[in-house]
């Protein structure tokens, strides 16, 4: 009985993990973006980008990996053309993420015709069958690939080298200021570059994940938006990798949750549960805000993004 | 005196020639013949009095979408809810227009009224939000977007399904008196006249008036509201109450006007191309409504493309994405390049 | 002065836009000397010191180095070359802590940043010689101004600069803290570094110059050694004309019935908390504000404005309380005037014309539609009156300079009776002149009745003008008493929270 309850923690463990999976990738992504004092909204494109060219390379070369791969590059080709607009041409950081977004949402519904219905093999399980049967460890090696322990990895190396290094110190002080950086010696729109390329590499291969991973299929805006969850969610991990982790985690938590509520045939629109996503991040967001300490945490630089223009 | 006249003329013109030369250069590059796809995107939107009239239809929705981004804006609040105001206007109209089979004429003022309220409500939600726990416009904005369009898909597909369609997705048609009217036997809907007239309201409002000072004023300077007792967070919940309902009054006209019944897509990107406009027109209403119509345009030819010379859909995507690109460079271009559009 | 000059610049010209920041300066600069560079707001000095660490470009001349001229002068080559410079505006990160703002400004900092490691060890020696009592993990942002000063020469130490420019360093100190900066000066003269000090302050010169140069319109107008110059030498070379910069003091209130009533007041917001403060300002009374920045001094100016609710308490102006009217709608009582600190943050929109801007407190007095300027002709007359230059009203406020724009704000405020002022820091980087015609307004109020709330961190000013002075430190008021009771010293012990007895 008592193995039986393990291996149920163990699949829900699991099945958080991946889910949460590329929502912690893209959301590091960001994370590191913001923490130079850039706000791209245009993750959401970047993830459709990464899903999209991803998926089409790992289906027509047969190669998840380089599928994973393609993926990342197409994210950060289109950060690229973020790091443009609003690094070296000064446009206003929401409008530029609005046009990657865009580009990326009509770019990906127009050549992903082509992938509608295509298949790829996904990446092996960390191990095959497990002979021994029930235990905790059981479901989580079946289930899951090594996507979700690469990103917990990630996330964790993220934040070594943003508190830990000078790197991460360099980060840190320009999206406090540029003007002081500028002031060190330091190169802030190097900086800038530099963190928003990681971000779009990030994005790129969370949508990748989603796309060959996760759900094994391609389809015209299928990111539906986690994208902007990540820049929502973004405050609430309070621009801190080491947060990104269990904020991703919740998250991959209650998307669990709805889908075996569905499946558990609790008489629930299959349309309203979908929204739910939405509405728990606008929940979160609006408790995070509440909390007055909320702009103790916030890069000075992104004050003049988010509160004026 | 004639020099001036001759920039304010050349400017915009020369925009609009860019603008056609980045729908040649797409064209190029999805392979097909860009002047003869031109030529079609003209007469398919503009060619004859079948194809004007699908463009003004289209021009309506956008038009209140970019009239909805635009109030926000001049708060300096970047909305992208159109969509999901739309959305949430049709529903709630289309609820009053099913409340009252047998109604008189007195029904459409209380449907788009409904249909108002309800687009009021979902941007009110998003102006509560930033000003009592200051989430980020952009953001909420986004997300209710997507909530807005499952609340209509899950109706629609559920509790107001039309048992008599058998499979088909959409409520009961809208009895007789509660369908907007048309000119003539075109797409021309009364929406049309309402959004026009809105549209010269605002310009009004927004650049003569009072109000539109105190806007002004708290857009550029916050600090000072408590100088003048203005009331930053009454105005954040005005203007999003206001662009909200403008949307909403957008989703209900489209609805009741061309559909006749609620259906799970409404909107043909009038959101994202009101959004555009609104940028477009550096946030006037009467720039905005030709603007507007330019977009119509853009979206009925799309249509026609689709249908006559399989360019897929989401080139009208891609299409206004590059647009934007493009006015956004060209805004940051050095000030001797520069084509203040939109800098007054 | 034997030797050779080790830094020398040369015939030096800068211009920006329409001003000559620098004509034809020339000024050697020889070992273990403390320069002390003299000049109003506007002299050139600033821009003189920043040509010499690189940070801008002469026009034309020379900066000689050792007998070297400089040729491609950047603030890296004055790293190398051991120029330090103290800027007004710190340049430290608040949200760090002071130990990573040390590891940012070394170029050979580490790349793994634990504890421990060797550098970060020399690092901190170098805070520990200067500023034992500053914990390294602290953020930035946690520290008084002054520590945050310490912090930053902590920087130029730890450079091993043989140069030290100081830029206004005294400006926004505390007394005490003052002479521990007039410590280190000494200190370094003592190591045989060569220090500039840049101020405006007489007392400053005294304390530690060797040699005092005074600057004006940008030229040098004066090169003395210290002690065979008198003070008003100094100020005739500074002002280039000796007359009418006192303002008289106007006379202190006849009857001493109370018009502003300041009952019990507590205060705990995001700007400042009050503690239990209890004060009364007669009509016609001049009360002066003494104490560091973000002792509660902007909570105080804002529950006083009824722009800020307080916790509890009441503000009673001519028998009715502000803090009632606050609930209805948040708005600057009519009957009172308020110059906030920096107007171009506070109290301009930078962005609208001045017409508008001098309409801000009136909003409802315009007609509901409107087209063209609003309230032209009375603008017009405002500003000419007030001398606001240029005098445009179609021109937006933000192309005002800093001086012009503080005028602007007193033309709006004070052009109409009121009850009550309150002036937040009202000269803060003005000139003389300038700061003359603002206390003249001012005073002006408090002739016709006004009770004058005047915030101020210059204590001479303070002394000279105010009738009674309240010195605030943390949200509490350390003292409150007629302007004979106070001297500099004895303000700054109480800012500081120390000595409530003296």
């Amino acid at each position: 009985m008592d193995e039986i309850n393990y291996t149920l923690a163990g699949s829900w463990v699991a099945a958080s993990l991946r889910s949460a999976s590329p929502l912690m990738l893209v959301l590091l992504g960001e994370t590191l973006t913001q923490r130079v004092g850039i706000v791209n909204l245009g993750v959401e494109g970047q993830m459709l980008a990464g899903a999209c060219f991803g998926f089409g390379a790992a289906a027509v070369f047969h190669d998840p990996v380089l599928g994973l791969g393609v993926g990342a590059l197409a994210g950060l080709v289109l950060s690229l053309l973020h790091g443009v607009l609003c690094i070296q041409l000064r446009v206003n950081q929401i409008a530029s993420g609005l046009c990657v977004m865009m580009l990326g949402t009509g770019i990906t519904s127009y050549v992903g015709r082509v992938f509608v219905g295509a298949e790829v093999s996904g990446l092996a399980p960390l191990a095959g069958q497990f002979a021994s049967a029930q235990s905790f460890w059981q479901p989580l090696l079946t289930q899951l690939t090594w996507i979700a322990p690469l990103a917990v990895v990630l996330t964790l190396v993220a934040g070594v080298l943003l508190f830990r290094t000078r790197t991460g110190l360099h980060w840190r002080t320009v999206g406090e200021s540029s003007t002081v950086a500028a002031a060190l010696g330091l190169r802030p729109r190097l900086v800038q570059w530099q963190g928003l390329l990681t971000g779009g590499l990030l994005s790129g291969l969370a949508g990748a994940v989603l796309s060959i991973d996760y759900t094994q299929t391609w389809a015209q805006n299928m990111t539906k938006g986690l994208g902007l969850i990540a820049v929502g969610l973004v405050i609430v991990a309070r621009w801190n990798p080491f947060l990104v982790l269990p904020v991703a985690l919740l998250f991959g938590l209650a998307d669990t949750s709805v889908l075996r509520l569905q499946a558990a045939a609790v008489n629930t629109s299959s349309y309203l549960l979908a929204a739910a996503p939405y509405v728990f991040c606008l929940g979160i967001l609006v408790v995070t805000h509440l909390r007055a300490d909320r702009d103790a945490h916030m890069p000075a630089g992104l004050k003049a993004v988010f509160n004026d223009r | 005196m004639l020099r001036d006249y001759v920039h304010r003329l050349l400017r915009p013109g020369l925009l609009v020639i860019l603008f056609i030369g980045v729908i040649l250069l797409f064209f190029i590059l999805i392979g097909k013949p860009p002047l003869q796809m031109f030529w079609s995107m003209l007469t398919y939107s503009m060619g004859d009095v079948f194809s004007l009239s699908e463009t003004l239809a289209k021009t309506t929705p956008i038009l209140f979408c970019a009239l909805a981004v635009i109030v926000p804006a001049r708060l300096g609040l970047i909305s992208v809810g159109g969509e999901g105001q739309l959305y949430v206007g049709a529903l709630t109209g289309t609820w009053a227009a099913l409340q009252f089979p047998d109604a008189g004429l007195w029904i459409l003022p209380v449907m788009l009224f409904a249909g108002a309220a309800g687009g009021a409500f979902w941007g009110g939600i998003t102006g509560v939000l930033k000003a009592w726990a200051g989430v980020h416009e952009t953001i909420s904005t986004l997300l209710l977007n997507y909530v807005g369009i499952l609340l209509v898909s899950h109706l629609v597909y559920g509790p107001w399904k039309d048992t008599a369609n058998l499979g088909w997705p959409a409520t009961r048609s809208f009895p007789v008196n509660a369908i907007l009217p048309k000119f003539h036997a075109t797409q021309i809907h009364l929406g049309l006249l309402i959004a026009m007239i809105l549209a010269i309201v605002l310009h009004v409002l927004l650049n003569h008036s009072r109000w539109g000072l105190s806007l002004k004023i708290l857009q550029r300077n916050p600090a000072v509201a408590a100088l003048s007792g203005l009331n930053p967070i009454r105005q954040t919940i005005l203007v999003m109450l206001v662009g909200g309902m403008l949307a909403g009054l957008g989703g209900i006209s489209e609805v009741s006007a061309i559909q006749g019944r609620l259906q799970p897509t409404i909107s043909s990107g009038y959101g994202l191309a009101g959004f555009l406009v609104a940028w477009l027109s550096a946030q006037q209403p009467m720039r905005a409504l030709l603007i507007a119509f330019l977009f119509g345009a853009l979206l009925a030819a799309a249509d026609s493309l689709q249908m006559f010379a399989h360019v897929p859909a989401a080139s009208a995507v891609v299409l206004q994405g590059l647009i934007f690109l493009t006015a956004l460079i060209i805004n940051q271009l050095p000030s001797q390049w520069r084509i203040p559009f939109w800098t007054k | 002065m034997s030797a050779a000059p080790r830094f020398s610049l040369q015939n030096i010209n800068k211009r920006f836009g329409e001003v000559n920041a620098n004509s034809n300066v020339n000024l050697d600069i020889y070992p273990n000397e403390v320069i002390a560079l003299l000049g109003e707001n506007g002299a050139g000095k600033s821009t003189l010191m920043k040509l010499l660490y690189g940070f801008y470009t002469p026009d034309a001349g020379e900066i000689v180095v050792e007998g070297e001229p400089l040729v491609a002068h950047s603030p890296k080559q004055s790293l190398r070359l051991g120029i330090g410079m103290l800027f007004q505006q710190f340049n430290l990160v608040p949200a760090l802590s002071v130990l990573e703002n040390l590891l940012l400004a070394f170029p050979a900092a580490p790349w793994w940043q634990w504890r421990r490691r060797r550098l970060t060890t020399d690092v901190l020696a170098c805070l520990q010689r200067i500023a034992p009592d500053i914990d390294p993990q602290r953020l930035v942002r946690d520290l008084s101004v002054g520590e945050q000063q310490v912090v930053e020469l902590a920087k130029i130490m730890a450079l091993n600069a043989q140069l030290v420019i100081l830029d206004e360093p005294t400006a926004v100190l505390t007394p005490q803290e003052v002479e521990r900066l007039y410590q280190f000066v000494a200190q370094c003269r003592a190591d045989g570094k060569v220090v500039v000090f840049i101020t405006h302050k007489l007392a400053d010169v005294r304390a530690c110059a060797t040699r005092i140069v005074v600057m004006r319109q940008g030229r040098i107008v004066g090169d003395w050694r210290t002690e065979t110059v008198t003070d008003n030498e100094l100020i005739q070379a500074m002002v280039g004309k000796d007359t009418g910069l006192i303002v008289n003091r106007i006379a202190p209130p006849k009857h001493l019935l109370p018009k502003l009533m300041v009952k019990r007041l507590n205060v705990s917001s995001r700007v400042g908390t009050i503690t239990a403060m209890d004060f009364e300002v007669s009509p016609g009374e001049v009360l002066g504000i003494a104490g560091v920045m973000g002792n509660g001094q902007r909570a105080l100016a804002m529950v006083l404005a009824g722009i800020l609710v307080p916790d509890s308490g009441e503000v009673i102006l001519d028998g009715v309380s502000i803090n009632a009217l606050a609930h209805e709608t948040i708005k600057v009582p009519d009957n009172v005037a308020y110059i906030p600190e920096s107007p171009l943050t506070n109290a301009v929109v930078a962005q609208l014309d001045l017409a508008t801007n001098l309409q801000l407190r009136a909003l409802d007095a315009l007609p509901f539609l409107q087209w063209g300027m609003p309230a032209l002709h009375e603008a017009q007359h405002k500003l000419a009156a007030h001398d606001v230059r240029p005098s445009d009203p179609h021109l937006s406020a933000g192309a005002l300079s800093g001086g012009n724009l503080q005028k602007l704000v007193i033309a709006r405020e004070l052009s109409r009776p009121v009850q009550l002022v309150i002036a937040c820091y009202p000269t803060m980087g003005l000139d003389l002149i300038a700061t003359r015609n603002v206390y003249e307004r001012l005073f002006a109020q408090a002739e016709q009745g006004a009770c004058i709330i005047w915030f101020s961190e210059e204590l001479d000013d303070l002394l000279r003008y105010a009738h009674r002075i309240m010195v605030l430190h943390g949200g509490r008021v350390q003292s409150i008493g007629p302007v004979a009771s106070f001297d500099r010293q004895r303000i700054g012990r109480l800012m500081t929270g120390h000595a409530q007895a003296c």
